[in-house]
C-alpha cells in the first residue's frame, strides 16, 4: 500500500521524464504488477492530454503583448513612498519574522544589562567611582590625614606622628607631617 | 505556518531560558568567588633619586608624594575569600590583616587592620573599585616612609 501512495505521487514526474532511472524502473515495475496505480497513470495521462489540447487551441487566441507591455510598465513606474514604505513593513514585520524581535529584544536586554554590569565603573559619575572611598579609619591616637587627588583618581591615607609624640614601638624616627 | 503554530510555546521557552541565563548572569556578578588582595610594599625616601623601574605603573600616584625616592620592597598577592581575612608581612615587624567584606556596584569593601607586634596601627574600612587600588602610608622605615598600595581584584 505504501509503495502505491509512493509511485502515485510520483506519477506526474515519472510522465514528464524527470525522475532518475532507477526510480523509473522501479515505477515501471510496480505499474505492470498494479491495477490501481495502472488506472491513476491513464487519469493522470487523460487529465495531461486535455490540458494539452486545450493550451494548444486557446495558446494562439492569448495575446501576451499587452500582458508584456503592462509588466513593463509595472516595472518602470516609481511608486510613491508611502506604499514603498508599507511594502518594506509588510515584509519586516511579517508575523515569522517579528516572532523573534520579543526574544531578540530580550537578548539585547541582557547583553546590555551585562556589559553595564561590568564596565559600571565607567557609567555616569565614573570619576568619581575610580575613588576609592573611606567609609572608616581608626588610627588608635596617631594622626592620620586621607588624601583624594583627582587627577591620578589616588587616595592616600597616612599615618603620622606629632613630632612633640613619643614613639613608643620603633626606633625608627616619627613622621612629623603628611608627605604631600 | 508551522512556525507560527509553534510561535508561543517557542516564544515561552525563549523567554524562560533568557530568564536563567539573566538569573546565572545576575548572581555571577552579585557573588564573585573571592577576592585577589595585592599588598605592594614601597620604601620612599630622600636618600636618592632613585625610582624603581618596578613602579613604573604606580609612578602617577606615587609622584602624589614628595618623596625624591621610590624602591619596591615586596609584591604579595594572596586570594582571600568573602568573609575570611589574610594577613600580609610587612617589614619593621608589622602585619596588614585584609578581609573583604562585600561587593556591590562594582567595588570591593575591605577592612584593612595594620599592626606592629600586637599594637594597633590602623584599622580602616574602604570600598575599592574592583581591579583598583588605594595607598596607605606613613610607617617609618629605614630612614624614609612605607607606602603601601593596596589592591583588590575580584575572581
Amino acid at each position: 500500500m505504501k509503495d502505491c501512495e509512493r509511485v502515485q505521487e510520483s506519477l506526474g514526474g515519472w510522465l514528464d521524464g524527470e525522475l532518475s532511472s532507477t526510480d523509473s524502473d522501479w515505477v515501471r515495475a510496480h505499474l505492470g504488477g498494479c491495477g490501481d496505480c495502472r488506472e491513476a497513470q491513464r487519469r493522470l495521462e487523460k487529465i495531461t492530454l486535455v490540458l494539452h489540447g486545450a493550451l494548444a487551441s486557446e495558446g494562439r487566441n492569448i495575446e501576451f503583448l499587452p500582458f508584456w507591455h503592462a509588466v513593463e510598465r509595472r516595472i518602470a513606474e516609481k511608486r510613491p513612498w508611502h506604499v514603498e514604505l508599507r511594502d518594506w513593513a509588510r515584509g519586516t514585520f511579517s508575523a515569522p519574522r517579528i516572532a523573534w524581535a520579543v526574544p531578540a529584544a530580550i537578548a539585547a536586554a541582557i547583553v546590555l544589562f551585562s556589559v553595564n554590569s561590568y564596565f559600571s565603573s565607567w557609567r555616569g559619575s565614573g570619576a568619581r567611582n575610580n575613588f576609592t572611598s573611606v567609609d572608616s579609619i581608626d588610627a588608635y591616637g596617631q594622626n592620620v590625614a586621607l588624601l583624594r587627588e583627582d587627577d591620578t583618581k589616588t587616595t592616600l591615607i597616612w599615618l603620622y606622628q606629632n613630632q612633640e609624640g613619643e614613639n613608643e614601638t620603633t626606633e625608627e624616627p616619627p613622621q612629623s607631617a603628611p608627605a604631600f | 505556518m508551522k512556525l507560527l503554530k509553534n510561535l508561543p510555546s517557542r516564544l515561552l521557552l525563549f523567554s524562560l531560558l533568557s530568564a536563567v541565563a539573566a538569573g546565572v548572569l545576575g548572581a555571577a556578578e552579585k557573588q564573585p568567588q573571592s577576592v585577589q588582595v595585592s599588598i605592594g610594599t614601597i620604601l620612599a625616601s630622600n636618600q636618592s633619586d632613585e625610582f624603581d623601574a618596578k613602579l613604573k605603573g604606580l609612578e602617577s600616584q606615587l609622584r602624589v608624594l614628595k618623596y625624591r625616592s621610590y624602591r619596591l620592597l615586596k609584591n604579595e598577592s594572596q586570594n582571600v575569600p568573602w568573609q575570611g581575612n589574610k594577613a600580609f608581612e610587612i617589614p619593621g615587624g608589622r602585619f596588614l590583616t585584609v578581609a573583604p567584606q562585600e561587593f556591590r556596584d562594582n567595588r570591593i569593601s575591605l577592612r584593612v587592620r595594620l599592626t606592629q607586634g600586637q599594637k594597633p596601627l590602623l584599622d580602616t574600612t574602604v570600598r575599592i573599585p574592583n581591579r583598583g587600588n588605594f595607598l596607605l602610608g606613613g610607617p617609618p622605615h629605614e630612614g624614609g616612609a612605607l607606602v603601601l598600595s593596596i589592591s583588590a581584584a575580584t575572581q
